[in-house]
């Protein structure tokens, strides 16, 4: 084609075609666009339209040229205008993907996270620590009588627990008293398959739970507290086993290099008795004041099952021996945790059960 | 109790080789903790916690005992300048068979008076003050020293002779402590012809007080049954050093040694002369031989112990001990009441061994495995399923005050209020969790917590006419403003709506969810663990076939009376459309604001259909219409 003949176009065409990359650049947005579209190729009025007018009014020897001319003319703005609404459709987009695009660097909104009492924790960890050895869950009410929590425990029923001074009474039922310790489940479980004990050959399980005992509050006695006691009943059961299985649930509990030590002690319904001490968390076992300089801290009673328990549940001490072990909840909490004081664990504060606790 | 280094090693030199740490660490292994270590004037004082049943190791001397057949040493030889026993200068009757054993003597003290220094300060270091009066201050030595409770009447204060007896009922006497004290047929006292004089084993009594001015004082030294002492002590409070000693069992074979000791530190402390001594009675039963298996030792031991090896350990405590292949026969001292059946040997066998040297294995694994229980599973996973959800897990005490308690119960207190209780804020068993609740969200927000979402499972108590019933409960309470802390999630007071959504997650059922909304928007809602379904027993449920066509979902917009419950609308709509696929009918949105006549909201329901195949748009648009009929029923209306 030939190059573009401005002299056969009128000069308010060539001015504008002058103009036209200015214009054309100017364009920010679609609608500045659309209206520069409509002064060059708009169907009403632009130049465009001037031109085909002009074009039909033209001699018939220059109508050749002329329309070739216009033609070429128009075709350059058509392409321009088009190459610059992609441009602006292009820029738009990017502009909105911008709007909806999230700031990865502010925090993210985190769903409401709440949190399990450390006690409980602790608990159900116990149990978990215990599963693989068997042992299941039994539970009892705290309500209890007289003959779960002491008679069947071979406490002698002139023994101080007893009194009104260390165990609450109920007004309406004096022979009902909150149970001081979780053992009375070991006498209901017992007493409950003392005559199945052959046809299971035996029984192991924890028992959970709350424990009431006349105690003041203050920072490290609560009226209220928990306890996980533990008994396995077969046959030849001495104290190795009874050593065997907490020092296997301390380590699981602790750690692999948590130590123990057993001590002989005294407690109506095993014998012999003991309490079983960890090295101190906080010292290391250099001494210090949660350890009272002795580098270890009690942490549970044990012994194997005293025969009048046996005795008293249906079960013949002479076949059957087994071990118990009770071990205070708190107590180990406050150790672990090194928490300084035992009401924190019954205050409810929610920042102390955000940090203290967890989902699992 | 607390134990003088010094003393100790009176006792039993060997104490003195050791280093003090692990010297306390001999004792802790004896069954005795240390629980702590003072610098006394003389010397480390040792604070050691004595087990219930050692009333025998509640001396320096018994103490020193036990370390003697632990170290295998011996004990110093007891300086003893036995007194001759003669006739009794007075009388002594022992009525009652709670004292078997009345060992006595009657001295005439010299002018002057005093105790050594190194007596004085041996009391001192052990908390107790030095009266400066030879008889008080030797029998308190003595108790200390070797743990046999002594006391000195003033000889001239008797009025006639002395009888051990029941008290009688009404009779009063006067203790040292300057209380009067009522008696009671159970209470065991020592009188003369004025009457009670004393109370056996617990303290005596002000009218024969041993003074500055007391001439002749007569010596006791006996012995008294352990539970009668134990149940005196509890009934009048008075709990005293001799009634521990007496409460625990003191040694009938140390009855007459004390006396001789006694007597024996007044003639070098007050230049006393003895004008008689003698014993009334021949003491307790001497305790039966227990035997013992080499079988049981080893059952207990957990390894074969050679029973010669146990004899000697048991013969090192006091036992007499005979043995053969199979067993042996120990007859335990006169100090030990705490060996009573095989296993009490076996324990004082490992004992001495240490418990360090018993092997540890696991048991074997013969018992049958039991699953855990349905009811703490579901417990735990109500309780996890909670804190995911955003709540904190509490523990509060089981007995509230009956204020707080009357503020939720349904019931009266009568039938769960304790008898006893700490206090009165402690003594009702609470019927609800949620007075405790909400005094724990009020207090996180008076601790300015901007939200407060807390829950509890543990038993209430209903009374019923054997007692109290438990009832596994779940509590929630939720209070203050939710949301509000990221660009996503608006601000707003929790919404008794949400609460009852999050026991519907818990899979509680529409009746049993009861939100209640109290003062200060904190809501709270109760249920019973029960009356929520406990997960499926089966991991995986029945198969249940489930629609791969897809769903066809209409929203109808409704303008309804601001007095329709949307339950009625959804039961009359789902009426309408029984027999039909519908699947679902929700309300997506509501609008109450401007444009709407006067009474009335809009409702945007959401209806899904989904069957066994892809439905016609007639048929769904059928359906929809029939909706609609239904909902015109109860002046509902389309919105235009
Ligand atoms: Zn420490």
């Amino acid at each position: 084609m030939d190059a573009l003949d401005l002299s056969l176009l009128p000069q308010e065409i060539v001015v504008a075609n002058e103009r036209f990359p200015a214009e054309l650049a100017a364009c920010s947005d679609l609608d500045a666009l659309n209206r520069l579209k409509g002064v060059y190729t708009g169907r009403e009025g632009s130049f465009a339209v001037k031109l085909m007018e002009k074009l039909k009014s033209a001699p018939k020897e220059r109508k050749r040229d002329l329309g070739a001319a216009i033609n070429s003319l128009k075709s350059t703005w058509e392409e321009a205008l088009k190459a610059k609404q992609v441009d602006l459709e292009g820029m738009k987009k990017s502009l909105e993907a911008a709007k909806n695009l999230w700031d990865t660097t502010l925090p993210p909104p985190v769903p409401p996270m709440g949190a399990l009492h450390p006690l409980d924790r602790l608990m159900a960890r116990l149990v978990e620590v215990f599963r693989p050895l068997g042992y299941h869950v039994e539970e009892g009410p705290e309500v209890e009588t007289e003959e779960h929590n002491f008679d069947g425990l071979n406490i002698p029923e002139d023994h101080s627990a007893r009194g009104t001074a260390d165990t609450f009474y109920l007004a309406a039922h004096p022979q009902l008293l909150l149970r001081t310790h979780t053992s009375p489940v070991q006498v209901r479980v017992l007493k409950r398959l003392a005559t199945e004990l052959e046809k299971r050959n035996g029984i192991r399980f924890l028992a959970p739970g709350r424990v009431y005992r006349k105690d003041e509050i203050d920072p490290t006695h609560s009226p209220m507290f928990h306890q996980v006691e533990g008994m396995l009943v077969g046959k030849g059961i001495g104290m190795h086993h009874l050593k065997g299985t907490l020092a296997y649930a301390m380590k699981a509990l602790f750690g692999e290099g948590a130590d123990v030590r057993f001590r002989p002690s005294y407690f109506p319904f095993v014998e012999p008795g003991s309490e079983m001490d960890v090295r101190c968390p906080l010292c290391g076992g250099a001494g210090c004041r949660v350890c009272k300089g002795s580098g270890w801290v009690e942490i549970l009673g044990a012994g194997l099952i005293h025969p009048n328990v046996l005795r008293f549940a249906g079960i013949d001490p002479d076949i059957w021996s087994g071990f118990a072990f009770g071990m205070g909840v708190e107590r180990t909490a406050m150790m672990v945790s090194q928490t300084p004081d035992l009401r924190l664990f019954f205050e409810n504060d929610q920042r102390f059960l955000k940090l203290m606790g967890g989902l699992d | 109790m607390l134990i003088s280094l010094k003393a100790l090693q009176l006792e039993l030199p060997a104490v003195a080789k050791p280093a003090l740490k692990d010297l306390c660490e001999i004792i802790a292994s004896l069954g005795f903790p240390v629980d702590g270590v003072e610098q006394g004037l003389e010397g480390p004082v040792l604070d050691v916690d004595i087990t219930a049943n050692r009333g025998d190791v509640m001396s320096h001397r018994g103490l020193a005992r036990d370390l003697a057949a632990k170290l295998g040493q011996d004990l110093s030889p007891v300086e003893l300048d036995p007194l001759e026993e003669g006739e009794a200068l007075v009388s002594v009757r022992l009525e009652a068979d709670a004292c078997s054993l009345y060992a006595t003597a009657v001295l005439a003290l010299g002018a002057v008076q005093s105790t050594p220094p190194e007596v004085r300060a041996f009391l001192t270091s052990l908390g107790s003050s030095p009266k400066d009066l030879a008889a008080v201050d030797a029998s308190n030595e003595l108790l200390h020293r070797y743990g046999q409770p002594t006391h000195a009447f003033d000889a001239d204060k008797l009025q006639g002779g002395i009888v051990v007896r029941w008290a009688k009922v009404g009779e009063k006497v006067v203790t040292l402590d300057g209380v009067e004290r009522e008696l009671g047929g159970t209470d065991l006292v020592i009188a003369d012809d004025s009457g009670a004089i004393a109370l056996a084993g617990l303290m005596g009594g002000e009218s024969t007080k041993v003074t500055a001015d007391t001439r002749r004082v007569l010596l006791e030294s006996a012995w008294f049954e352990p539970r009668v002492v134990r149940a005196m002590a509890r009934r009048h409070g008075l709990h005293t050093d001799a009634s521990h000693r007496f409460g625990r069992g003191a040694d009938p074979g140390m009855a007459r040694i004390a006396r001789d000791l006694l007597a024996a530190r007044l003639k070098r402390w007050a230049w006393a002369s003895v004008e008689g001594a003698w014993t009334e009675g021949s003491g307790p039963i001497p305790r039966a031989a227990i035997s013992l298996t080499k079988e049981l030792l080893q059952r207990v031991a957990g390894e074969p112990l050679p029973l010669d090896d146990a004899a000697v350990k048991l013969r090192n405590l006091g036992c007499g001990v005979e043995e053969n292949q199979v067993s042996l026969r120990a007859v335990p001292p006169t100090w030990r009441h705490d060996l009573a059946i095989p296993e009490d040997l076996a324990e004082e066998v490992l004992r001495l061994r240490g418990y360090d040297l018993i092997p540890s294995s696991l048991p074997p694994m013969k018992s049958d495995p039991e699953p855990l229980s349905s009811a703490y599973r579901q417990r735990l996973s109500l309780s996890r399923r909670l804190a995911a959800l955003g709540f904190h897990q509490t523990v509060t005490l089981g007995f509230i005050s009956p204020e707080a308690d009357a503020r939720f119960a349904t019931t009266p207190p009568e039938g769960r209020t304790i008898g006893n209780p700490l206090g009165y804020e402690y003594s009702v068993l609470r019927s609800s969790l949620l007075p405790s609740l909400v005094h724990a969200a009020e207090s996180n927000l008076r601790q300015g917590a901007r939200e407060v979402r807390l829950f509890e499972i543990a038993p209430t108590f209903h009374a019923t006419p054997d007692g109290p019933e438990e009832r596994s409960t779940l509590g929630i309470v939720w209070a203050g403003e939710t949301g509000g802390q990221d660009p996503l999630t608006p601000q707003g007071p929790a919404h008794p709506a949400a609460l009852q959504g999050v026991l519907a997650a818990l899979g509680s059922s529409d009746a049993q969810c009861e939100v209640r909304s109290l003062e200060g928007g904190i809501l709270v809602a109760e249920l019973c663990i029960g009356s929520i379904p406990a997960e499926a027993e089966r991991v995986i449920p029945t198969f249940q076939g489930f629609s791969r066509f897809p769903a066809a979902e209409r929203d109808l917009s409704l303008v309804v009376p601001l007095d329709l419950p949307f339950r009625r609308l959804a039961e009359a709509i789902q009426r309408a459309l029984m027999g039909t696929p519908l699947q679902s009918l929700t309300c997506v949105d509501i609008y109450r604001g401007k444009g709407l006549p006067e009474g009335r909201q809009a409702w945007l329901l959401r209806l899904t259909f989904q069957g066994d195949r892809t439905f016609t748009g007639v048929e769904v648009d059928g359906w929809v219409g029939s909706a609609l009929e239904a909902a015109r029923s109860l002046k509902a209306e389309l919105r235009g």
